[in-house]
């Protein structure tokens, strides 16, 4: 009988175990599945975030403020008037401006940079480049042309040291054609070139220039060009020369022959000594319309002048980068800037501006900028073409935000 | 007679000129010391030229490459050059 019993006990624990060991299976199985599952979810993730030959972005900037400004214009033999404003930005210093980018493989960028500046909703560049060889870049379509430095490198709120733009460095602007860039090693040195063929200026019946735009005014086609020389082998100094040839005149107008040349050049240095990081750049502009006779708009006279133009900037900026607190954020800047137009024309002037800047990085990209503004100009215009004689002093006291996103 | 010397001077100063531009081209090499250089001196180098330098953490590698692009177009970058910082940037 106890026997019996023994072998019953045996049994019984024997079931117990299979019981269990299934149960234990039952369970791992589960796990497993579940596990399976995870691992599919992870690698579904895994699959969407798996870049592609094409890749699509948002950058851009924005930049906004306070501008307030006292204008004093003292016509000739009479007292000073004055004028106040102040506003929460204007157009000048107000932008916002989304770029978009989409690259296809290796070799397409399209780029397309539309801006918003308070009044207008405008393109600042809407281009394709194809990365056709080592050293060559094409590119076709509405982008900046190359000349100097200013307008295609430094213009932008969260680049520029100081709140407003230099006078005179509108033109050549932006246009629409095609170009052609790259940079090559020289042994320890570097160079580069940026050359474009595009649509070209237009001669206003004042002697003005502007951008002809998306349909040409003329059969003529401007060439413009910069290269570059980067001297030193760790490329803190670049010099850069400008050159461009436009036809100008409209078709069939008495400025069919005008022509426009001009020359410029640059100069970019920046090195750390430490523990400042020094910031010194520069550029000069050069503008020539072949001679043309101007109809006055105020008594239709014939008149004429020398249609020469120059501009020129000098900046330096010094950051304490070495510091060790937060004076590191710190930047001062001063720039002065001429803008001389012709003398006798409707828009002549001499004109100077000191900017001097206190700035504060709030990181790399997103700056707030302190700028005081001191300018004089003195024109030099012609009564008989339309212009105003008289001297204007402005002073200008800008507070602006400006961040790269 | 005169129109064809015209046209032959042309043609010799074209070639003349594609001859100068292959001659620049092909002797543009980089020495050893450049070679050499990593994608986080070049973009301490280059990037500075213009703006700060940009932190490495502010974008995505696919990003990096897209502005790498942007940034050769403005900047007037070697394609060495931008491969470099972009590794650097994407790390």
């Amino acid at each position: 009988m106890k026997r019996i019993n023994k072998i019953g006990y045996c049994l019984g624990a024997m079931m117990l175990i299979l019981l269990s060991f299934n149960t234990a299976k039952a369970q791992q199985s589960s796990a497993d599945s579940a596990l399976l599952g995870r691992i599919a979810i992870l690698e579904q993730q895994v699959a969407d975030q798996k870049p592609g030959e094409s890749h699509f972005m948002v950058a851009g900037l924005t930049t906004f403020g306070y501008v307030s400004s006292k204008t004093t214009f003292t016509a000739p033999g009479a007292m000073g008037q004055i004028t106040r404003a102040n506003s929460l930005g204007d157009a000048d210093h107000y932008e916002l401006s989304p770029m978009f980018l989409f690259r296809h493989g290796d070799n397409l960028l399209v780029e397309f940079e539309p801006s918003f500046d308070g009044s207008n909703l405008g393109v600042n560049w809407a281009n394709i480049s194809y990365f056709a060889a080592p050293g060559l870049v094409v590119h076709a379509g509405y982008f900046v042309v190359p000349f100097g430095i200013y307008s295609k490198k430094l213009a932008a709120g969260w680049i520029d040291k100081l709140a407003g733009d230099p006078a005179g460095f509108d033109l050549p602007g932006t246009d629409f054609g095609i170009g052609f860039s790259g940079g090559f090693p020289l042994g320890d040195m570097k160079w580069g070139y940026d050359v474009s063929l595009t649509n070209g200026l237009q001669l206003l019946p004042d002697g003005e220039l502007q951008n002809a735009g998306i349909v040409d005014n003329n059969k003529g086609k401007m060439l413009s060009g910069r290269v570059s020389l980067l001297p030193f082998s760790n490329s803190s100094l670049e010099i850069g020369v400008s050159a461009l040839h436009s036809n100008a005149g409209d078709a069939g107008s008495t400025f069919t022959s005008a022509n426009v040349t001009m020359y410029g050049a640059d100069i970019n240095f920046v090195k750390t000594f430490s523990p400042f990081l020094v910031n010194i750049k520069g550029q000069y502009n050069k503008i020539n319309v072949t001679p043309q006779t101007y109809t006055s708009p105020v008594d239709s006279s014939l008149f004429s002048y020398n249609n020469v133009t120059s501009s020129a900037f000098a900046q330096i900026s010094v950051r304490p980068v070495g510091a060790d607190n937060f004076l590191k954020n710190f930047e001062v800047a001063y720039r002065y800037s001429n803008y001389t137009t012709p003398a006798g024309s409707a828009w002549g002037q001499n004109f100077h501006e000191n900017d001097f800047g206190l700035d504060y990085w709030l990181s790399w990209r997103t700056v707030l900028k302190f700028t005081y503004a001191q300018s004089r100009s003195l024109s030099t215009s012609s009564v008989t073409a339309g212009g105003t004689p008289g001297l204007t002093n402005i002073n200008s006291l800008y507070l602006q935000f400006s961040v790269e996103f | 007679m005169k129109k064809i010397k015209t046209r032959t001077r042309g043609w010799i100063m074209i070639i003349g000129v594609i001859a100068v531009l292959a001659l620049i081209f092909t002797s543009c090499a980089e020495n050893e010391k450049i070679a050499a250089k990593s994608g986080a001196q070049l973009w301490a180098e280059n990037c500075q030229r213009c703006h700060n330098t940009p932190s490495p953490s502010a974008f995505s590698h696919e990003q990096w490459k897209t502005i790498g692009m942007h940034m050769q177009t403005r900047a007037q970058l070697t394609d060495k050059e931008r491969q470099k910082i972009v590794d650097f940037l994407s790390q």
